[in-house]
């Protein structure tokens, strides 16, 4: 018999209280969520969810944990599990050894632990130095690669 | 002062400009502009108009030189091109075709 | 004097590419592509403007192209990239600077290599893997929720997550470990 999800309504809101995690709402180990996840505090995830994820606070997915979203939206981002789909965070984003991602990250800083899994797209705001082009409008040679 | 080194078997396609010393043991092909002193070792390949302060030559060039001090070239080195310094050696077993302006 | 260690001083330009066995320190700059069989370091003012290939890549200057390495890309404090990343193993420490695609695991170079050599040699690779969206996968089943927005090349390599409300879905893990994570333990550290 398929494990068949305690199911929540498809949104499930998450008020975990400030973002200094205070009181931090959790996804523990053996749950599983489908749906939209939306909060104003800091979040756990142990477990396994499908859905959007959209917090105010800072985000945490555990190692173990496995996340399938479309859209995650966090203040600062953690990533010791399974992510697969694109963060974009207000804060920084940062995936240690034991993470698997795929999906585009975006923050004001991102750091990959070495260990890590990962494919998708780094989207940081800086220029180059002048000798080098100066603003690179946004550019990078994701296809062009291939014709090398 | 810090010195730019090409090593053995590394090769530079292109133009190479520099305030430093520089050590050629490996290839380049192109144009080497430097300020201070080039030595090109034995076994180097250079094939560039080569300028510098002082030029030593150990290996193979092809190519024009020009130092503002002097050039030597050593035992064992190959140059043909011009050449073009205050003061210039060619040691006894240097092969060396091009002229020699010594008119600085 | 060491025979294959080559170093771009900090007041040297190189307009070129530099390319041949060894390792390379750059600390000025090389407006060209470098391409070694050995060790890359980029000092903190370092400027590549071009790709820069070879085993690893220790970079703290700034990039403008693409990173391939046959066994790790590290990116320090200080490095600016403009490029894509692809390696086995790749680290972006905190205050390094990416805007690019960024691929870990062994089709990441292994891939980038094959396409650099012949581009039939990437098929297989990128059948299983589907790292570059043009790859359109021809065989993964097409999600019809398409719960994940990311493009369908990556979706489609881990479809077998999405199959419908009638099963919960098997976790992404499998699938990454099938693409991924098998080869890279039988091969990685």
């Amino acid at each position: 018999m398929p494990m068949t999800p305690a199911r929540p309504q498809p949104r499930t809101p998450v008020h975990g209280g400030r973002s200094s995690g205070e009181s931090e709402a959790r996804i523990s180990r053996g749950a599983r969520v489908r749906g939209r996840i939306t909060g104003t505090g800091d979040l756990v995830i142990e477990g396994q969810v499908e859905g959007d994820v959209n917090v105010r606070g800072d985000l945490t997915i555990a190692e173990g944990a496995t996340v399938t979203s479309p859209s995650v939206g966090a203040g600062a981002v953690t990533i010791a599990g399974t992510l697969e789909g694109n963060v974009a965070a207000t804060g920084p984003v940062r995936l240690g050894p034991s993470a698997r991602v795929r999906g585009d990250l975006q923050g004001t800083a991102v750091a990959i632990d070495d260990g890590a899994r990962f494919a998708g797209r780094l989207d940081c705001e800086f220029e180059l130095p002048p000798e080098l082009g100066g603003a690179s409008q946004g550019e990078s040679r994701g296809r062009a690669s291939a014709r090398r | 002062m810090a010195s730019t080194i090409i090593g053995a078997g590394i090769t530079i396609e292109g133009e190479i400009s520099t305030d430093e010393d520089v050590v050629v043991a490996g290839t380049v092909r192109g144009k080497l502009t430097a300020k201070e002193a080039v030595t090109i070792e034995h076994g180097a390949t250079v094939e560039a108009d080569v300028q510098g302060g002082s030029l030593v030559v150990g290996g193979s060039l092809t190519g024009n030189v020009t130092a503002s001090e002097r050039v030597d070239l050593q035992s064992g080195s190959r140059v043909i091109g011009n050449v073009k310094a205050a003061r210039v050696t060619i040691a006894d077993g240097a092969q060396f075709k091009g002229n020699v302006d010594m008119d600085v | 004097m060491a025979s294959n260690v080559t170093v771009i001083g900090k007041s040297t330009r190189v307009r070129g590419r530099v390319h041949g066995p060894g390792d390379i320190e750059v600390q000025g700059l090389v407006d060209g592509e470098v391409s070694v069989t050995g060790d890359v370091t980029l000092a903190l003012h370092g400027m590549v403007g071009a790709g820069i290939k070879g085993r690893k890549l220790v970079i703290r200057g700034a990039v403008k192209g693409d990173l391939v390495a046959d066994e790790a890309i590290l990116l320090e404090d200080g490095a600016r990239v403009v490029g894509d990343l692809r390696a086995p193993r790749v680290a972006i420490g905190v205050g390094a600077l990416v805007r690019g695609y960024v691929e870990t695991g062994e089709e990441g170079s292994s891939s980038a290599r094959a396409r650099t050599q012949t581009a039939a040699r990437a098929a297989p690779v990128a059948a299983t893997h589907a790292p570059e969206r043009p790859h359109t996968p021809a065989r993964a089943p097409a999600p019809a929720q398409a719960k994940v927005a990311a493009p369908p090349a990556r979706a489609q390599a881990s479809g077998a997550t999405n199959s419908g409300p009638r099963r919960p879905p098997p976790p992404v893990v499998p699938v990454l470990k099938g693409a991924k994570g098998q080869i890279a333990k039988k091969k990685e550290r």
